[in-house]
């Protein structure tokens, strides 16, 4: 059990620096919110696998569940935001929509 | 050593397709490729024994949220959707069966808890613990999916007038 709950981490922190790598380096918002999305799977996968095989697995599923809907409300906020960002800069470019507000 | 095997390499596959979405230049396929890693997720939570947080994360991820991006994609004219070539027909496919090919070599194998009788018990106990001991975490969700429906609503009402 003690390997599955260590690849599983290895997993979630992977995830957890490739979204957040990719939401920085990411030239377009709705690959942003991709990435973010990405940072969300790490993190849910890293509390999966600190309750495996534990007496703390009903307190890791409650924060799972906690996680999924603050990460998809955060998302739906984000994505509206970017379809009212389009609208106003006609792109989704951040460096084009900074340079576009000076 | 079956089941580390079984975990390995649902590991790796959801790591290549996240990394595929990311890398795609066209968002379309990056949202095919994210719809792919959201089920491969839920069948990692199934497969070992979270039968109900599978089902949340699939319910939630590939089906509510993929919409979602579906429609800002497709209203934002980011889709790219030309005619696609016969190359990218055929990875597409691949991609595509190959991971139901790894979801269903996992949920049948040996893997602990593959066996989803005991979905019952686990979501009983779940719902006991919540509703017995952590209401308040409900009351947060609550307020917070509230408060973001609202901002939402009010985001794209003052975009249309």
């Amino acid at each position: 059990m003690i390997g599955i709950q260590l690849v599983f981490l290895l997993t979630g922190t992977l995830l957890v620096f490739i979204g957040i790598a990719f939401i920085s380096y990411s030239r377009n918002m709705v690959k942003s919110i991709m990435s973010f999305q990405v940072v969300l799977f790490g993190a849910n996968l890293s509390i999966f696998a600190s309750g495996l095989g534990g007496s703390e697995r009903l307190m890791s599923d409650t924060f799972i569940l906690f996680s999924i809907l603050v990460g998809a409300s955060v998302e739906a906020v984000g994505l509206a935001l970017i379809v009212v960002i389009h609208h106003k800069f006609g792109t989704l470019n951040p460096e084009e929509i900074r340079r576009l507000r000076h | 050593m079956l089941n580390d095997l079984v975990a390995i390499l649902l590991s790796a596959t959801l790591l290549l397709t996240v990394v595929a979405a990311l890398l795609a230049r066209k968002v379309s396929v990056s949202l095919i490729l994210l719809f792919y890693a959201s089920l491969l997720l839920g069948v990692i939570f199934t497969v070992y024994d979270d039968v109900l947080i599978g089902l949340v994360t699939m319910i939630t991820f590939a089906g509510a949220v993929s919409v979602l991006i579906l429609t800002v994609v497709l209203m934002t004219g980011q889709s790219e959707m030309g005619a696609a070539t016969r190359r990218s027909q055929l990875l597409a496919v691949a991609a595509g069966a190959a991971v139901v090919a790894v979801a269903a070599y996992s949920l049948f194998s040996a893997a602990p808890g593959g066996a989803p009788q005991a979905a019952g018990d686990i979501s009983l106990q779940l719902f006991g613990f919540l509703w017995a001991f952590r209401s308040w975490d409900l009351l947060i969700l609550v307020t917070v999916f509230a408060a973001s429906m609202v901002s939402v609503t009010s985001l794209l009402s003052g975009e249309s007038e």
